[in-house]
């Protein structure tokens, strides 16, 4: 499997009269893991729901694609009526069958379900409702819909919202799994310390691109020391452990 | 068709004659609304699951409204009063198209702006209809509100087979996007799904559906047949699977016990009206048992 790489090229996104992208340009590498950071409402989700076609944009978003054309999006949350009776494997039948999931899942679906859950430690809860799970394991549900069929590029929006550390650890060790296979991650991610560890490129958005590059180039940077007062923090925290 | 539905009713008729099934299926009007019954029954039971799922019960009751409508158009353009078919359809399904698009471009909740059109669609209908069957026939008024079973001629039965037909056809492929849409429209669209064209085609067929029942459960009472079977079937299911399966029994036998009960028994009840309050009867249970039985209660987080 080879991930795509992707180029946005002065992509600008107003809805009435407000400004949520002006001119981003920047690039990410295919088999990276790619993160992009920035401030609550600068303009993230907006630019990752751009690159997959769902708000309209200017300006050019190029996904250079090879055989696999799939894309594992994890969206932030799963809003939906918590008393709905949809157990785990009906949600997971419903993102991936064409056989109404009322039918049961299908024969070719039931080993890929059964080892993406057991992947994300959800083996167990493959017969709960989906409403009587945690925040966390809602987050495990939705990153393991995202592994069928096989993606190329995988788009997180926040997934690690809510984990314990456990759940953490089982979604990291997936996603450098996943770019270790040639597949490319673009996600949104709020944790810096996360983010200077795995992240292979960072972009800093707050309606511009403010930030871009090699994260621990860039997180070094006087302006990322102003963007992140906690990085100081974190940057002793950082030392002490060393 | 009518020679098939004639082969099948001959056939019900001389079951009753030798005594296999009972005497009430001696009647022809009998053996139609049970033929109907068993069609309606598991289409209104598994359409009335999605209905459910995407809070669209208000939305079934609008149509049924504009039904009245459609109705009091077709009398006074000349149509059958007893089968007003193509001015029900064009108008209920230019009714629902209207409402859908309105509902896409406005920022106002969806329950509000469905509630506009339910009340609009309410007062044009009974203003038109009052108005036409008080020229016409007095009786249509009581026809299309309430369903009424023993006027159910051939017409109304291929109407219904070839609405289950599309209905089934398109539903059932499309069944798993239609969720899926409902749950998260963005990881929807990301799987390749028109999230507003899927919108567009559940509500036609919510309404193609809902105009080929008023004759038998009654323009203001199909709403109910939609959503009641589905609701009981919620308070006793954990699984998308059970909840479909159940919600189909209980549809189906509401239609046939609110259809056969009023003759067995000679009550002056309506076919729509006895099957809504079967359908009804069941929900209570349904709900009572989810009370009782711990097992049950935890269905429902």
């Amino acid at each position: 499997m080879q991930g795509p790489s992707i180029k946005f090229e002065n992509v600008n996104l107003s809805l009435g009269n407000t400004r949520i992208l002006q001119d981003i340009s920047f690039s990410i590498r295919p088999g990276k893991i790619h993160c992009i950071i920035g401030v609550n409402g600068g303009g993230k989700t907006s630019l990752i729901l751009s690159m997959l076609g769902q708000m309209p944009h200017s300006g050019n978003i190029t996904i250079d694609w090879h055989d696999n054309r799939v894309i594992g999006y994890v969206p932030q949350t799963l809003e939906f009526d918590k008393t709905l009776p949809v157990t785990v494997r009906d949600f997971m039948g419903m993102t991936c069958q064409r056989r109404p999931v009322f039918l049961g899942i299908a024969r070719s679906r039931h080993s890929q379900i059964a080892a993406v859950l057991d992947r994300v430690g959800l083996t167990s809860k493959s017969k709960s409702i989906l409403g009587s799970l945690s925040g966390g394991e809602r987050q495990r549900v939705l990153f393991a819909q995202a592994l069928i069929p096989e993606p190329a590029l995988l788009v997180l929006d926040e997934p690690m919202t809510g984990l314990d550390l456990a759940g953490r650890k089982i979604l990291e060790t997936s996603i450098v799994d996943f770019t270790n296979a040639g597949g490319t991650v673009v996600w949104i991610n709020h944790d810096i310390a996360q983010v200077n560890e795995i992240a292979d490129t960072l972009t800093y958005i707050d309606r511009k691109v403010l930030l871009d590059g090699d994260p621990r180039q860039v997180l070094a940077s006087g302006t990322a020391a102003h963007l992140f007062p906690s990085l100081e923090l974190f940057e002793k925290q950082a030392t002490t452990a060393n | 068709m009518s020679a098939f539905y004639e082969l099948l009713r001959q056939y019900i008729i001389n079951l009753a004659d030798q005594g296999i099934i009972h005497y009430t299926f001696l009647y022809e009007f009998v053996v139609n609304g049970f033929l109907c019954a068993l069609v309606v029954g598991p289409l209104l039971g598994g359409i009335g699951t999605m209905v459910v799922i995407k809070r669209m019960a208000f939305f079934s009751q609008a149509i049924g409204n504009a039904a009245l409508t459609g109705v009091a158009i077709g009398v006074m353009i000349g149509e059958s009063y007893t089968a007003p078919y193509v001015s029900m359809f064009s108008f209920c399904i230019l009714f629902a198209l209207l409402l859908n698009f309105s509902k896409n471009r406005t920022k106002m909740s969806s329950d509000t702006l469905i509630g506009v059109f339910l009340s609009i669609s309410l007062a044009i209908g009974a203003t038109t209809l009052l108005w036409v069957s008080a020229k016409v026939n007095t009786h249509i008024l009581d026809t299309v509100m309430f369903g009424s079973i023993l006027t159910v001629n051939d017409t109304d039965m291929n109407v219904l087979l070839v609405t289950t037909l599309i209905t089934a056809c398109v539903a059932l492929p499309l069944y798993n996007q239609m969720l899926l849409a409902s749950l998260n429209p963005s990881l929807a669209h990301v799987r390749g799904i028109n999230v507003h064209l899927l919108e567009y085609v559940f509500v036609l067929l919510v309404t193609i559906l809902t105009v080929a029942c008023v004759k038998i459960v009654g323009a203001v009472l199909v709403e109910a047949l939609l959503l009641i079977p589905a609701a009981a079937a919620r308070n006793l299911n954990r699984s998308i699977r059970g909840f479909v399966a159940w919600s189909v029994i209980f549809s189906t036998a509401s239609c046939l016990i609110g259809i056969y009960a009023p003759m067995r028994w000679d009550l002056p009840v309506p076919s729509g009206g006895a099957i809504i309050l079967t359908a009804a009867m069941i929900f209570v249970v349904t709900m009572i048992i989810r009370m009782v039985m711990p097992r049950y209660r935890e269905a429902s987080i």
